[in-house]
């Protein structure tokens, strides 16, 4: 549901907003992709996922964040079958990823975080490899995206540069057009107007149905392009939300003269900072509620800014300003 | 996908291959070349010592192979070979320790990579990310050998024909060490005196030889490398437990280094106890725990035996003998096993 709405209080400039109402942060679509029930794995005493629970449709692209260590790449290779889950289960399209790996892999293409490739050979013979141990030919699409990625896949890949080599893995990664594409910090090594190609051939890729589970370190790019966003902890998701929704928060920093009372409980409404006579919150639900809060305190100050994914991941990782 | 991840490994593999087969194959042409050398020049030099000194050729060869040279008797096979017949010489070849180093470096290096190493240059994800189940990766290899074994194995083989071609026939050199008329006594001059001392050693005419000597001097002459042809079930034996084994540590591992040198150490180790219990008796029970016990292929090659005891100090265990290729196939086989269930069940590590 969508409003727009104008609004003037006494002494506040007035402000022109969107915003959305919060909905569950699971697909909505009755298909589900991928799916991740309490996905745990531990080494020895140390969790490095811990109770993993999330779905991906079709056509939806999930971004997945959080500093190194967090389990981005453990997640991703449990959903792989390279890994055995402690505990849990993740299925794609109804295959199980351990049990009925072979299966579930057909349904992925992946491109890994720490490329290695086969050196000996070039870029078309190890698309033709790739291509033939999915038992499918190599399709026309090959040669355009070869072209429009300005790369030579008849030189050997070892006299290629790392970015060069990025590019002939993603050629094998977008080709085949598998339902679930996974790639795990993609933009790594490329320079940034192969990174705004990639970007659109993610889109392009959601536009033709495929889902992308995306793991980066680079949020506008994960802003940019995701339908939604998983944040991890030291293993946990602590956060999964729409980027629609963080794109229609605010954060709202606001000076009082006195005390700071308590801010209603408004559903939406976290309490980054509160020092002083300063407070600062983070809004993603109707903003009028918590106007009205606002216009009823000895305001003297009030702004007003987009959200974004930053304010979400620094809630969790910490700002580095 | 089998035959396609089959063709790549064989595509990496096929330089090497080459390299290795063409070792093999020139290693047993020189070898021929050296029984060519021993049986047409350095017997005869010897049974002419003997001769002069009145002894036989066994006497001489004890007498070589005793104390330290008892180690290089053990490793051309031991009390079974006649270093004055040429298919005896020839079968020295087979049981080189360069021969067995060349089928262990190849055996190990190959597989030592085969996991472990695709884990550590980090193409193992590449390969896993497709719909590729982990036992057709094993399934690959095993095939891989299949392939790559009875080649090593002809070309070896074939490295004996030609070089029986190249010496045949072997023609022993006569009168090696011809005894001059004025040798046959000394002057020694002792101040004044001049004494004539007559030497004690003469060459006895050789008398006319009989049809039976002359069969026997052709059977001992002859370079027969079809004899050497069953022998190659052990030495393909050889390879694939070598194989076997060092699949089911890389099947473990993660550095390929690592698992190389931990099977270099296995298989090492393997060699120097069963070379120990040659030589040692009190140390002969250890050799049946080591591959090379089962890898005798000149017991195979001169009497065509291709059992051995499990108890080699005990004179009493005639009944518990067993088939060499059946151990060496066996151990291949179980490695393989372990690798196929290793494999299935781990994680999968990131690169290093």
């Amino acid at each position: 549901m969508q409003r727009t709405t104008n609004l003037a209080t006494g002494n506040l400039q007035p402000i022109i907003l969107v915003w959305c109402r919060i909905v569950p942060p699971t697909c909505e679509t009755a298909i589900v992709l991928l799916r991740t029930d309490q996905l745990t794995k531990c080494y020895g005493s140390f969790k490095a996922l811990d109770a993993l629970t999330f779905e991906v449709a079709p056509g939806e692209v999930v971004g997945l964040l959080g500093p190194n260590g967090s389990g981005k790449t453990t997640a991703l290779r449990l959903i792989l079958g390279f890994l055995k889950p402690t505990s849990g289960t993740a299925q794609i399209d109804g295959h199980d990823c351990w049990r009925d790996s072979v299966a579930a892999r057909r349904k992925v293409a992946y491109l890994p975080a720490e490329l290695r490739l086969y050196e000996n050979m070039n870029g078309r013979q190890l698309i033709r490899f790739l291509s033939d141990l999915r038992g499918e030919p190599v399709n026309g699409e090959i040669e355009t995206l070869a072209r429009r990625f300005d790369i030579d896949i008849d030189r050997p890949i070892a006299n290629l540069s790392s970015g060069m080599k990025r590019k002939v893995a993603l050629l094998q990664v977008l080709a085949p057009h598998a339902p679930l594409v996974i790639m795990d910090e993609p933009t790594n090594a490329l320079d940034p107007t192969m990174r705004e190609l990639l970007l659109d051939q993610v889109e392009t890729a959601r536009s033709r149905g495929q889902a992308v589970l995306f793991s980066s370190h680079v949020l506008t790019e994960v802003e940019r392009v995701c339908d939604r966003v998983m944040i991890l902890q030291c293993g946990k998701l602590v956060h999964l939300q729409r980027v629609a929704e963080l794109q229609a928060g605010r954060l709202v920093t606001a000076r009082f003269a006195g005390v700071v009372l308590d801010p209603p409980a408004l559903s939406g409404l976290h309490v980054r900072e509160r020092h002083g006579d300063r407070l600062v919150l983070e809004f993603t639900g109707e903003l009028p509620q918590l106007l009205d809060w606002l216009s009823r305190q000895p305001l003297t100050e009030l702004r007003l800014e987009p959200l974004g994914l930053n304010a979400i991941y620094y809630r969790y990782h910490g700002n580095p300003e | 996908m089998t035959w396609t991840l089959w063709r790549k490994l064989l595509r990496d593999l096929r330089l090497t291959l080459i390299a290795v087969a063409l070792l093999l194959g020139l290693f047993q042409m020189l070898w021929a070349k050296v029984t060519e050398r021993m049986l047409g020049k350095l017997n005869p030099l010897v049974a002419s010592l003997a001769d002069m000194g009145g002894l036989t050729t066994k006497d001489i060869e004890e007498r070589l192979f005793e104390g330290p040279g008892k180690v290089v008797r053990t490793i051309m096979g031991g009390e079974r070979v006649q270093l004055d017949r040429a298919i005896d010489v020839l079968s020295i070849g087979y049981v080189h320790p360069l021969m067995q180093m060349i089928f262990c470096i190849w055996a190990v290096g190959r597989a030592a990579g085969a996991i472990a190493g695709e884990i550590d240059r980090g193409t193992m994800e590449l390969l896993l990310a497709q719909p590729l189940a982990r036992w057709r990766l094993i399934l690959s290899h095993f095939l891989l050998d299949l392939f790559t074994i009875p080649i090593l194995c002809f070309s070896l083989w074939a490295g004996n024909w030609v070089g029986a071609w190249l010496i045949s026939p072997i023609q022993p050199e006569e009168n090696v060490l011809p005894l001059p008329v004025a040798k046959q006594g000394y002057l020694v001059e002792l101040g004044p005196l001049r004494i004539r001392v007559d030497d004690p050693i003469h060459r006895k005419p050789r008398g006319e030889v009989s049809a039976e000597q002359q069969a026997w001097q052709r059977e001992r002459l002859a370079v027969e490398p079809a004899r050497l042809g069953p022998a190659l079930v052990l030495v393909g034996g050889l390879i694939f437990a070598v194989c076997g084994l060092t699949l089911a540590l890389s099947a473990r591992g993660r550095s390929r280094w690592r698992v190389l040198g931990l099977a270099t150490f296995v298989v090492l180790i393997m060699f120097l106890l069963n070379l120990l219990g040659q030589m040692w008796d009190e140390a002969a029970w250890l050799r049946p725990f080591t591959i090379f016990y089962y890898y005798q292929p000149q017991q195979v090659i001169l009497s065509g035996d291709w059992l051995v005891s499990l108890m080699p100090g005990d004179p009493a265990s005639s009944s518990m003998r067993v088939p060499m290729p059946l151990v060496l196939y066996g151990v291949g086989t179980i490695g393989y096993l372990i690798a196929l269930v290793t494999l299935v069940h781990r994680d999968l590590p990131a690169p290093l």
